[in-house]
């Protein structure tokens, strides 16, 4: 077993959705779920989900290859600047490497980050994909 | 405050040490770095490794090397600040002295990079990286080194291909280093068309995996005057962290690198260009923004100046030299005393500060030392 | 039976994976004539990324049913996952989808098996909620990444694909459940072992036994409860694990091709198990106009099936248009070779390794 089972569990709302830190203090939101704003470390901020649609800001092909993700390879990593503002990094899957362009619009979509083949758990969370339609 | 100063340092070659542990790679410069200080007794050990749990298999890492090299029984720690490991060892090292809890502290940098398969290492040092938020949504370090790489081309108009100055200039220096690990020339388009990593970034825009050692012992002045060592202080060692890449405004910029470097010249009042530098190369495109950073070249034209830098990274860089990782920051220092103290390849540095700088992933935390000649 | 008109369908999602491949490169690899493929009448079939199964292709089509519905996903009372794919053979694939969703943690849910019709079931199960006023909302899935061992002729068809309904009070709904009826038996004629990889079929004992005469019952049960005939239907969705299967059984009932066309998607899908029949139900409810009264028929092997009939309301065109239609998804498409695929479907044996 590479991956801990709690420690998926316990953050699993911040893999299942886009969740978002908006602090009350400084005002900046920020990417993933935190008691504390990572910019200014005010305790007083709300946690809120994100549409999870943006668009591609920058990609990188990626053939690092690691004993947990070599069955993805190549991965498309990519910098999204969601709607509400926020940027985020995060795979991007769905399409050929040759073919991701910059401005690309997308959506976040629940796929299998890895697993802890074959007698493991598996660790599901959202990843981006070309929007499938503008709704 | 009280001064410090390096007694003595040891490397040795940085390679894929199949037939040697690590108790034997930090054994040679324990042992080694013990008889160049002559020094009395030891206070204190300070161990750096950055893989030792994954790697190694192995906690408290600085006690078990006490026990195996039969060392005098002795406080020791074992630090881990990622791939800057190495520098923080020599930070605490350089505290425990001028806050006066230890005269004399043998500082020991080891790593085994190569004990498991590559794509195993790999899932290891992406740990680097914030495991929960990066990690397990598959996001490994190459990655930020290749969306920073596009960013700085789009930003400054930069080819791909003149950004491959850098690591041809740091094969070059490693031919002199008898430490290096990678001894042999690259050209632009041996980069070009090397394996991709991350697009852009390419196998020669990237450390080689290889394990390594080096120790130093930092003296306060009294132990050193009684040697003789008093030749190179230990100016200061500051360290910061910063934001993680999709928090940043601008992914171009190494800010905690910037406050540190700005501290140190308020501080000291010390220029870059009277100093001979190792900077954490570990990609290509780091090694430019550190040069900007640092205020060796300006913004978005570093690589035009790559060619002209005499004393940036004699040795070959972690590009050449090569990274094992809690090792590096501990090569770093012994490197900039060796070029400025006894001249490295034919290449001496008369000038008056040697700095290094050693970060943990992009720049997530940075550290740098001053070294500051006496005589 | 005839149903109290209390429940119905408040929204609908699809999700086709991206890749296909094309069954006649299966074929020929495998040395089948390729007049085969012509007489099974599937071209094409999508084939799951090695990222995705079950789970993630009912959470999508999950999600597209709860945002056409506009509902607040903390109103779903119940989930039922119907597949015989499941990522784990224990651990519910519903909870994951409910969590993931933001649904209720005061919900039924149980991934239902019954070979391809545990999403039928799924539906029915729904609709009696709603109609006992047991929950407020219930999501009925119906998804498969279908298994089918390697030069089987089961793998010309076996493909992936998912379907949800999210069922609720008839005033929300834009169609109703006017009569259900299930017909199950213990029939042979296709079964997967704990512990296997692949089912096993009777081949040609699927056929005429099982798919037929199940679906005959169900269909003449429902028409003599409801006291309707074929031409009250304006359209007949059969379970499709072919092309060829649908238009033969709604022959034999008298439904003509041109009201079983507009729901056969297998030609361009391939068979998706528990999605099967409940797809070609989408892509009718995306062409539907109001009045129109609608024929559902899911088959199950082991076996059984159920027949529904549904009254399309008011609004229908309004609330299709918040979601990917299934002819959209059936134009998101990309060609994958046989060696893409078995990589995807995991065909390949891989060692992990150290």
């Amino acid at each position: 077993m590479r991956s801990s089972i709690s420690i998926f569990w316990r953050r699993k709302d911040s893999y299942y959705k886009v969740l978002l830190t908006r602090c009350k203090r400084c005002g900046r939101a920020s990417f993933f779920a935190r008691d504390v704003c990572p910019y200014c470390g005010s305790s007083d901020v709300s946690i809120v989900k994100s549409s999870g649609r943006g668009r591609v800001v920058s990609y990188t092909v990626s053939y690092f290859r690691t004993d947990s993700n070599e069955e993805y390879l190549p991965l498309v990593i990519a910098l999204v600047r969601l709607d509400e503002g926020v940027y985020v990094t995060g795979e991007l899957r769905d399409v050929e490497p040759a073919e991701v362009r910059e401005g690309m619009e997308v959506e976040a979509v629940l796929r299998r980050y890895s697993s802890d083949d074959p007698y493991g758990l598996i660790y599901y969370g959202l990843k981006f994909i070309p929007v499938i339609k503008r709704c | 405050m009280r001064d410090v100063y390096i007694a003595s340092s040891s490397m040795i070659n940085i390679s894929r040490h199949f037939n040697r542990g690590y108790k034997e790679l930090a054994g040679a410069v324990v042992k080694d770095v013990v008889e160049g200080a002559s020094v009395e007794q030891l206070d204190y050990m300070v161990v750096s490794s950055m893989l030792a749990e994954s790697s190694l298999n192995q906690l408290d890492l600085a006690t078990i090397l006490t026990q195996h090299l039969g060392l005098k029984p002795m406080p020791a720690i074992r630090v881990d600040t990622g791939e800057s490991s190495g520098l923080a060892a020599v930070e605490i090292a350089y505290s425990l002295i001028t806050a006066g809890r230890a005269d004399t502290v043998l500082v020991v940098g080891v790593e085994k990079a190569t004990e498991f398969p590559t794509r195993v290492t790999n899932r290891f040092l992406s740990k680097v990286l914030d495991y929960e938020v990066e990690v397990l949504r598959n996001i490994t370090p190459p990655n930020y080194a290749a969306l920073i790489m596009k960013e700085y081309m789009k930003k400054y108009r930069v080819s791909r291909e003149e950004l491959t100055v850098w690591p041809v200039k740091m094969h070059d220096n490693a031919l002199r280093n008898p430490y290096a690990q990678l001894k042999f020339k690259i050209t632009p388009s041996k980069v070009l068309n090397a394996i991709k990593i991350s697009e852009p970034i390419t196998l020669y825009d990237m450390f080689p995996i290889g394990d390594g050692a080096a120790a130093l012992i930092l003296a306060s002045s009294r132990v050193a005057r009684k040697s003789g060592k008093e030749v190179l202080l230990v100016r200061d060692v500051v360290s910061a962290t910063s934001r993680p890449l999709y928090l940043r405004d601008d992914i171009t910029r190494f800010e905690s690198l910037a406050t540190l470097i700005s501290m140190l010249r308020r501080k000291y009042g010390f220029r870059i260009d009277d100093a001979v530098c190792e900077i954490h190369d570990s990609y290509s495109i780091y090694a430019y923004i550190i040069l900007e950073e640092l205020g060796i070249a300006r913004r978005g034209a570093s690589y035009k100046e790559v060619e002209n830098l005499v004393y940036v990274n004699v040795s070959g860089g972690l590009k050449a030299r090569g990274h094992p990782f809690g090792a590096t920051g501990v090569y770093q220092v012994s490197e900039v005393y060796n070029v400025m103290v006894k001249g490295v390849g034919g290449v001496k540095f008369d000038g008056a500060f040697g700095l290094t700088h050693s970060m943990s992933g992009p720049d997530y935390n940075s550290r740098l030392c001053l070294l500051e000649r006496v005589v | 039976m005839k149903l109290g008109m209390d429940a119905g369908i408040v929204g609908w999602g699809v999700y086709i994976p991206r890749k296909r491949i094309k069954v006649k490169e299966i074929a020929e690899l495998w040395g089948f004539d390729t007049g085969l493929v012509s007489s099974l009448r599937i071209e094409e079939k999508s084939v799951a990324d090695i990222d995705e199964d079950s789970v993630t292709m009912g959470w999508y089509a999950a999600k597209v049913a709860i945002d056409r519905g506009e509902v607040n996903p903390n109103e779903i009372g119940a989930i039922f996952f119907g597949t015989e794919s499941k990522p784990y053979a224990v651990k519910p694939s519903a909870t994951i989808v409910g969590d993931a969703l933001g649904i209720s943690r005061r919900k039924l849910s149980s991934d239902l098996e019954f070979a391809c019709r545990a999403g039928g079931e799924g539906l029915r199960i729904s609709v009696s909620l709603i109609s006992s006023k047991a929950v407020k909302y219930s999501l009925a899935i119906g998804s498969d990444t279908a298994q089918a061992n390697p030069g089987d002729v089961l793998e010309l068809t076996a493909s992936s694909g998912a379907a949800a309904f999210l069922i609720g009070p008839e005033r929300e709904a834009i169609a109703v459940f006017e009569g259900a009826v299930t017909y199950v038996t213990d029939t042979p004629d296709f079964w997967r072992r704990d512990c296997s990889r692949y089912p096993s079929h009777g081949e040609i004992f699927t056929g005429e036994p099982a798919y037929f005469d199940h679906i005959v019952n169900s269909v003449n049960i429902l028409l003599t409860d409801l006291g309707l005939k074929e031409s009250d239907f304006k359209y007949a969705i059969f379970h499709q694990p072919n092309g060829k299967f649908p238009l033969q059984v709604g022959k034999l009932l008298g439904f003509p091709k041109e009201k079983v066309l507009p729901g056969l998607v297998t030609p361009m899908i391939g068979n998706t198990y528990n999605a099967s029949a409940l797809i070609g139900f989408a892509r009718v409810l995306e062409q539907a106009r109001a009045g129109d009264r609608i024929l559902l028929v899911t088959f199950g092997s082991g076996a059984g099936s159920d027949a529904f009939s549904i009254v399309v309301k008011e609004g229908v065109e309004q609330v299709a248009s918040r979601g990917p239609t299934v002819n959209e998804l059936l134009e998101r498409k990309v060609y994958v070779s046989y060696s893409s695929y078995a990589k995807s479907r995991r065909l390949i044996e891989r060692s992990i390794g150290w």
